[in-house]
């Protein structure tokens, strides 16, 4: 072996490769994705005064639209943080004229309204930049849009918007107040209050709790979709979604709101099996995408000349299982099963 | 205006605003599907098509074997190992014609020319032997390999194969977070990195293209292969009996190619998975009908747009270098070189990670081309060793016809079987070549993935070789 230079009198393979070790475990503790230091750092950073104030004024203009008043542990909840801070956050905004004490009950004033509408405007229209504009996955929009609607300028929120074609609602089905502070309630009735049978249309689906919404987004459930309740018992709530008998516990299912299906009932007819499961040889027809195929992606298979109406033909699978090759308008194109599923085909026998 | 008619467009214009929550947020997707719809009535009813045609259809005949479990990977790899062989073989005798005309008999003839115009010796040693030599070396190096292999590439990608190997392959690469087709533009890596690069333009999807550009550097290029297989048989080869030498040699060199394909896999894995989460990402892979390929057309494209393109880049940022190699090795202050001052001060790291100073000013001043690495090595070590009677002068990069000397030469440099191994780790685990992090800026259009393409597997390549060192060095005994 080629000796050490002088620089190294002192080496030593062993502790040179504890000392590596050491500062491989040092680097992951600072920078691991979500858990480092760093990432602890900038989260603790995030939750400033003005971040505090912000999120103090949009839970008072959701309870004011759900019609309910404020007390200072519900704030101190949505806050997370103490009763303390709550009380601190609340005589900084009486300061500042953004709230009031009426009547034993705090209330907003008109320039604290307008300010609250504007942080949930600028936060549903970036939930729904991410569902449309971005490949985020479902379970990470809020949070991220809980950061990004304190840094938002009122410009960047209406270049947003206007890129995104000046939505109305988010991807959650909860409507965008306009930059005006307009907006019409989604008016729908938690899912547990309708009789079995009934068939209904999902209007709204509520983002928090995470783990709760995890198990709604898990199962498919997108706003606009029509379900058909099955059965309700204390334990569960059974539903068909897209053909598929669900199921969920009482508390997840209220956080899905629907309405009935009063103003157009056309669309009532549940969708057919989706393509991945047409074995290879065989062909369809297109009866729609779902909704929850958005953005670039859905743009995609539209320009593929995937619509509503269109023959299409599974040709071969990969030798890997995935993707299949599917024969559309004399071509032929391979997709992936996560693209395939949201493509739903004409139940056989049907015509329309 | 009259009173009315203002009294009359505000309720129009409430009116639109109540309509607007009422028809919600499916508008825009209902708009676009209907334009489409509409789009295709028109072609159905104004496209005429030939009858059915008597067809037995070559196309799928052909998709059903190429695809199939039994024989689509066989055949994938039966082809690409014989583009690979006739590309290994076939550039050969041009390289070595090449070298022997520029750098072997053109060389010396301008040097002469030089000196009987009565030039001072050090223009035409910044020019000649800087500048000019290490163009000659990284086109003679460079140009036939890839003259070779990018036509044959390219044939196969006209005929409308490769879109099927996209296919076959696109499961272990979705695994990865990565697109099916980075199976080709890491194929074309293995040709070129710079041209692997520019190969991700068949990739739509921008999550998935960057994170081909960002990991086509482990796909061993054309500029390295000569290096491994040189160490490999200097050191790796020469522990193992004679007989087997040249077989355990060559298994060194794919094994660390197959590497570098993990590598480029596990890679993908972690960007897909960190700072490339939530970027944009659609997948479609067309699978066109088979074409005879165009010859000529396929000749043209390929040495214009590939070979030529990436060969013009390489002598760009090739000659500068040339110069700057010289000159470290000509300036010198204080009784030694500004190369041996270098060296002596990078020598504690390299050490470090079982390789030495020489390798490392070298990675550092060839990083223009791979391909005069070893040269640059090779000169260096005779430089700081003070050798005699090897080499060509001070400053000149040269290469020994025969392994066994270069072999002698390196044992004098104080190389040892863990230098090999860690240098052949290190060629395959650095910062990709200029022409390549020039080519990744111009795709990407972003200075920071450029940056994190070049620094992402030289950090990779520091750890892997000092933990290799660490170990080796506990396992065989310092000192």
């Amino acid at each position: 072996m080629s000796p050490a230079p002088a620089s190294l009198t002192t080496y030593d393979p062993l502790t040179a490769l504890a000392a590596g070790l050491a500062s491989l475990a040092l680097l992951a503790w600072l920078f691991w994705p979500r858990r480092g230091l760093l990432a602890v750092w900038k989260r603790f950073r995030r939750a400033s005064a003005r971040v505090l104030k912000e999120d103090a004024l949009k839970h008072l203009c959701k309870v004011e639209i759900s019609g309910g008043s404020v007390s200072l542990t519900s704030l101190a909840g949505a806050l997370q943080s103490s009763q303390n801070t709550a009380a601190a956050v609340i005589a900084e905004l009486q300061d500042a004229g953004l709230i009031e004490a009426r009547e034993g009950a705090l209330r907003l004033t008109a320039e604290g309204r307008r300010y609250g509408l504007g942080i949930i405007r600028a936060h549903r229209i970036w939930e729904r930049h991410l569902a449309e504009q971005t490949g985020v996955a479902e379970a990470d929009w809020h949070e991220l849009a809980e950061r990004e609607e304190h840094r938002l300028s009122a410009d960047q929120t209406e270049a947003l918007a206007a890129s995104l074609g000046h939505p109305t609602h988010d991807p959650h089905g909860d409507p965008i107040p306009t930059p005006d502070g307009e907006f019409v309630p989604h008016g729908g009735q938690p899912l547990g209050t309708f009789p079995v049978g009934q068939r209904v249309r999902v209007v709204h689906i509520e983002d928090e709790p995470e783990s709760l919404y995890e198990q709604i987004v898990a199962e498919g459930i997108y706003p606009g979709q029509v379900i058909e309740l099955t059965g309700m018992t204390n334990h569960s709530v059974g539903f068909l979604a897209d053909g598929r008998p669900r199921q969920l516990t009482p508390v997840v299912a209220a956080n899905i709101s629907a309405d009935l299906l009063a103003r157009d009932a056309a669309i009532g007819a549940p969708p057919g099996p989706a393509l991945p499961t047409l074995p290879p040889g065989e062909e369809g027809v297109v009866q729609l995408i779902s909704p929850l195929c958005r953005g670039a992606e859905r743009r995609r298979l539209l320009d593929l000349g995937v619509l509503p109406g269109t023959r299409i033909r599974a040709e071969m699978r990969s030798p890997g299982g995935d993707p299949t090759a599917y024969r559309v308008r004399d071509s032929l194109i391979a997709l992936r099963r996560d693209q395939a599923r949201h493509v739903h085909l004409r139940p056989a026998g049907t015509t329309a | 205006m009259n009173r009315s008619t203002t009294t009359d467009v505000d309720r129009l214009l409430q009116r639109a605003r109540d309509l607007r929550w009422q028809v919600g947020g499916s508008l825009h997707d209902h708009m676009a599907e209907a334009i489409y719809a509409e789009a295709a009535r028109v072609a159905d009813r104004a496209v005429t098509r030939p009858g059915q045609q008597p067809r037995f259809d070559w196309d799928r005949t052909l998709d059903r074997i190429v695809t199939s479990r039994l024989w689509g990977f066989p055949l994938m790899l039966l082809l690409f190992a014989s583009v690979f062989w006739i590309t290994i073989v076939g550039a050969n005798f041009p390289s070595r014609w090449l070298a022997s005309l520029l750098v072997d008999t053109l060389h010396p003839a301008l040097k002469q020319l030089a000196a009987g115009l009565g030039s001072p010796g050090w223009l035409s040693g910044l020019l000649l032997d800087g500048a000019y030599l290490a163009t000659a070396w990284v086109v003679s190096v460079m140009l036939p390999p890839m003259a070779i292999f990018f036509p044959l590439f390219t044939m196969l990608e006209d005929f409308g194969y490769l879109p099927r190997v996209a296919f076959n392959l696109d499961r272990l690469f979705q695994r990865a977070g990565a697109h099916g087709k980075q199976s080709l533009s890491m194929m074309m890596g293995f040709g070129c990195n710079a041209a692997g690069v520019v190969a991700t333009r068949i990739i739509d999807s921008p999550r998935e293209r960057l994170i081909a550009m960002i990991t086509n550097n482990f796909a061993l290029c054309n500029g390295r292969w000569p290096t491994q297989i040189l160490i490999a048989s200097i050191f790796i080869g020469a522990t193992a009996p004679p007989v087997l030498a040249g077989l355990v040699s060559a298994a060194a060199v794919v094994g660390v190619a197959l590497f570098g394909v993990v590598l480029s896999l596990v890679t993908s894995w972690g960007l897909s998975r960190t700072v490339l989460r939530g970027a944009v990402s659609t997948f479609s892979l067309e699978l066109p009908p088979y074409r005879p390929p165009r010859l000529l057309q396929t000749l043209y494209t390929s040495l214009i747009d590939r070979t030529l393109y990436v060969l013009w880049r390489a002598i760009v940022f090739a000659a500068p270098a040339g110069v700057v190699i010289w000159l470290v090795a000509n300036v010198s202050f204080g009784g030694s070189s500004l190369a041996e001052h270098i060296i002596r001060w990078l020598d504690p790291v390299g050490f470090l990670i079982g390789l030495n100073g020489v390798i490392l000013l070298a990675y550092i001043i060839a990083i223009p081309a791979n391909e005069i690495v070893i040269p640059t090595v090779l000169m260096l070590t005779v430089l700081t060793a003070r050798l005699t009677g090897v080499g060509e002068g001070t400053g000149v990069m040269f290469e020994l016809e025969d392994a066994n000397h270069t072999r002698t030469l390196l044992l004098a440099g104080g190389w040892t079987v863990l230098t090999g191994v860690n240098l052949m780790l290190f060629s395959l685990l650095h910062n990709p070549c200029s022409t390549t992090i020039y080519t990744i800026y111009r795709e990407s259009g972003s200075v920071k993935w450029t940056v994190v393409a070049a620094l992402l597997p030289l950090a990779m390549g520091l750890v892997a070789t000092f933990f290799v060192a660490q170990v080796w060095r506990l396992v065989a005994g310092f000192g």
